[in-house]
């Protein structure tokens, strides 16, 4: 890993086309801005995580193609204005 | 083309069939090729790689759970879906959910960082629950 130390608005280059700049820093927390072009994905690190877990999984499970007894259930609608 | 799966066997399709994710799915970025296979009684859609047929998404349609779900015109989106032997702990995947528009076979996957859309939603309830 590759690291660097950077005071409030200096910036780093990844590349050539990703810049990314430290905006403010305060005791937890920091926000950064990053300048990419839009083919460049941007997660949040757990999601990125969440999401390939979730899906792995799926896959795994996919293999099974189990037959859920379906008598008892409804699907699960999300329209109780959550 | 013919493809040996696990689900259903060898199964046989014309290759216009097949659908392009240009940027592959979060996880799986090198496949970029897929067909959807459907069956007569069966609920889920099953996304099967064509380079690699073992790996299969269950997907199911979103528009069944919420109807205001982001929509993309021409696509429709699905959710992918972790089975499970118990129905109650099938998860479907409402943060990063799939666009496939059939008729121009390209499909993508599109990620919500929101909180509002949960990564592992659990699919069904019990029917007594109002």
């Amino acid at each position: 890993m590759l690291i660097l130390s950077r005071k409030k608005n200096e910036k780093i280059r990844i590349g050539t086309d990703i810049v990314v700049q430290v905006l403010s820093i305060s005791d937890s927390q920091v926000k950064i801005g990053i300048d990419a072009p839009s083919s460049v994905k941007i997660l949040r690190d757990e999601i990125y995580e969440d999401v390939k877990k979730h899906t792995i999984e799926a896959t795994i499970q996919s293999k099974e193609k189990p037959a859920p007894d379906l008598s008892e259930l409804v699907v699960n609608k999300l329209n109780k204005g959550k | 083309m013919k493809l040996k799966t696990l689900q259903f066997g060898e199964i046989e399709f014309s290759d216009d069939l097949i659908i392009e994710f240009k940027d592959g799915i979060l996880g799986f970025e090198d496949l970029k090729r897929y067909v959807m296979i459907t069956e007569e009684e069966g609920i889920f859609y099953w996304l099967t790689a064509v380079d690699e047929p073992e790996i299969v998404f269950p997907l199911f349609p979103i528009s069944s759970l919420k109807e205001d779900y982001p929509q993309k015109d021409d696509y429709e989106v699905f959710g992918i879906v972790r089975l499970a032997k118990e129905p109650e702990d099938i998860t479907i995947n409402l943060k990063a959910p799939i666009y496939i528009n059939q008729a121009g076979k390209s499909g993508f996957q599109k990620i919500l960082d929101t909180e509002k859309y949960p990564v592992d939603y659990n699919l069904f309830v019990e029917k007594t629950e109002e």
